[in-house]
């Protein structure tokens, strides 16, 4: 077994004095393993990420992080040890330009040369990135400010990278693209926990699938068999998967 | 047309006043959303606290700065820490127009138990001077308050584009969650961010003392121009207002020279409706509806 880079232990979190979001929810991830959260709208699946990251903290729980317990920190610290979070929907910062959105992801990082060889990095991961150094990123397409998120987010070359509906609003070619970045990430020695909305597509890619529901982890297992398996087509797929 | 040239000039050198302010007024509501009505009372606070200074000991109100400007960045950051952070985010804007429109009573009623509602002003030996330029006269004391309103406009984008803290705020302004994603600790830029904004107030105070007289209740005529240029800019911009600024400010003073007073001040408000009617955004970047 490989080492577990996050786990997420009984976690439950909610917003404000709502009620719970999260419901006792544990889930863990593998050093290079995609593990894929698919679920129904508010099955608590960008509430999860969003207690990984710090930027939610949990009310009970805990998040531990390579092995050490990181449950309230900030996103700032966790980023400094190895977590990265890209938001749903687009997050680019619009009116800056694509060098200034990658390199504001090393923006903890005070070594200049350093930063330049992780731009050089990951302009070759992402070849877009690179030729559209210059442009503003709000005037990019959706697919591309997607990539500039990812470059931004690996500029600190994370351990984990949380990905939130990387596909949301993109047509089916781009999604293929983001969906081969993915696989990228994990080929790379990232693992990923990804959120997707579209479930099919995100089980064919990843390792394990979790399905949410009330905000517990219903079903988990290879994400290959869950996309077999007849309960998910009654809990989730609308039955497609049954056949 | 000598007339005209003439109101242009002025124009231009009021429209930088009102381009600093505007900067200001833009930067809170870039960071926070707070609509910042107190901005002018901050500034008219400055403008006495440079009277005090000059009358105490005869200094200059531009070597007033150096006292000013710090004293002002920290109230900003005090302010935001201790008043605004309390507000509830949902309601943000709203609340922090009334939360502002208390400061800025407070303020009043402060320099009017300080300094009674009289008028005062600063009188320097190069304000009752002026260059000729052809037809054109130009006040040495305009020219002067151009300048410095210029340089730290100038400082203030060279900060916000060049400066490790410049990223960080214009990345906390367009998207705050996702610059705490990067690393940014947005809250404490935010601080920071407010502070920067009543600095150039206490710029703008010193400034405004070198120019022209004042008295308490003087910065209510000033919100509404300021609100205008920063709607007419595109809000949450600070080029955006500081073009606005330049020119209404031209403008306002062509029409002051060609028509009269009252409808001088009325351009900012036909241009703030004009804007709300043709392009609610604003005329230089913004997203007026993103940002409410």
């Amino acid at each position: 077994m490989s080492e577990i880079v996050l786990a997420l232990n009984d976690l439950e979190a909610g917003y404000g004095r709502a009620a719970l979001v999260l419901r006792g929810l544990s889930v863990t991830v593998e050093a290079g393993q995609v593990v894929c959260l698919v679920g129904p709208n508010g099955a608590g699946k960008s509430t999860v990420l969003r207690v990984a990251s710090g930027l939610l903290a949990p009310r009970s729980g805990t998040v531990v992080l390579s092995g050490e317990d990181v449950t309230g920190l900030a996103p700032q610290d966790l980023l400094t040890r190895g977590l990265a979070h890209v938001l749903q929907g687009h997050s680019v910062f619009r009116e800056m330009t694509v060098a200034e959105n990658v390199l504001l992801g090393g923006f903890t990082v005070r070594d200049g040369a350093l930063l330049a060889r992780r731009a050089e990095r990951v302009k070759e991961l992402f070849p877009v990135v690179g030729e559209r150094w210059g442009s503003i990123a709000g005037l990019l397409s959706g697919g591309q400010q997607k990539q500039v998120e990812f470059a931004r987010a690996l500029m600190l070359e994370p351990r984990v990278v949380l990905l939130d509906e990387p596909s949301m609003g993109l047509d089916p070619r781009t999604t293929q693209t983001v969906f081969d970045q993915i696989d990228l990430m994990r080929r790379t020695g990232v693992a990923v926990l990804l959120v997707e909305q579209n479930a099919r597509r995100a089980l064919e890619t990843a390792d394990v699938g979790c399905v949410l529901d009330l905000g517990t982890v219903h079903i988990s297992g290879p994400a290959r068999d869950l996309l077999a398996d007849p309960r998910l087509g009654a809990l989730y797929l609308g039955g497609a998967a049954r056949g | 047309m000598t007339l005209l040239l003439q109101g242009l000039a002025l124009g231009v050198l009021t429209g930088g006043l009102y381009a600093l302010l505007a900067s200001g007024l833009s930067l809170y509501f870039g960071v926070m959303r707070v609509v910042m009505v107190a901005h002018p009372a901050f500034l008219f606070l400055a403008a006495y606290l440079t009277y005090t200074l000059h009358t105490a000991s005869g200094l200059d109100p531009l070597l007033a700065l150096p006292v000013t400007v710090p004293l002002f960045f920290a109230l900003g950051v005090a302010v935001q820490r201790l008043l605004v952070a309390r507000l509830a985010p949902e309601n943000l804007p709203m609340m922090s127009v009334l939360l502002t429109f208390g400061l800025a009573l407070v303020i009043e009623g402060l320099l009017g138990t300080v300094y009674t509602g009289s008028y005062k002003s600063v009188s320097m030996d190069y304000a009752t001077r002026s260059l000729t330029l052809g037809a054109v006269r130009l006040p040495y004391d305009r020219i002067v308050a151009f300048a410095v309103a210029a340089l730290t406009l100038a400082a203030l984008f060279t900060i916000l584009l060049k400066s490790r803290f410049g990223r960080a705020l214009r990345a906390t302004i367009q998207h705050r969650e996702a610059a705490r994603l990067v690393g940014i600790r947005t809250e404490r830029v935010t601080g920071y961010g407010f502070g920067v904004g009543l600095a150039t107030a206490a710029v703008g105070g010193s400034v405004l003392a070198l120019i022209t007289p004042f008295f308490p209740a003087a910065h209510w005529a000033w919100i509404g121009k300021l609100m205008a240029i920063i709607v007419v800019g595109g809000l949450g911009s600070v080029l955006g207002a500081a073009l606005a600024a330049v020119m209404l400010g031209v403008i306002e003073s062509l029409v002051l020279v060609t028509v009269d007073a009252t409808w001088a001040t009325m351009m900012f408000y036909v241009f703030l409706f004009l804007t709300l009617i043709a392009r609610p955004q604003g005329f230089f970047g913004g997203r007026l509806a993103q940002r409410f």
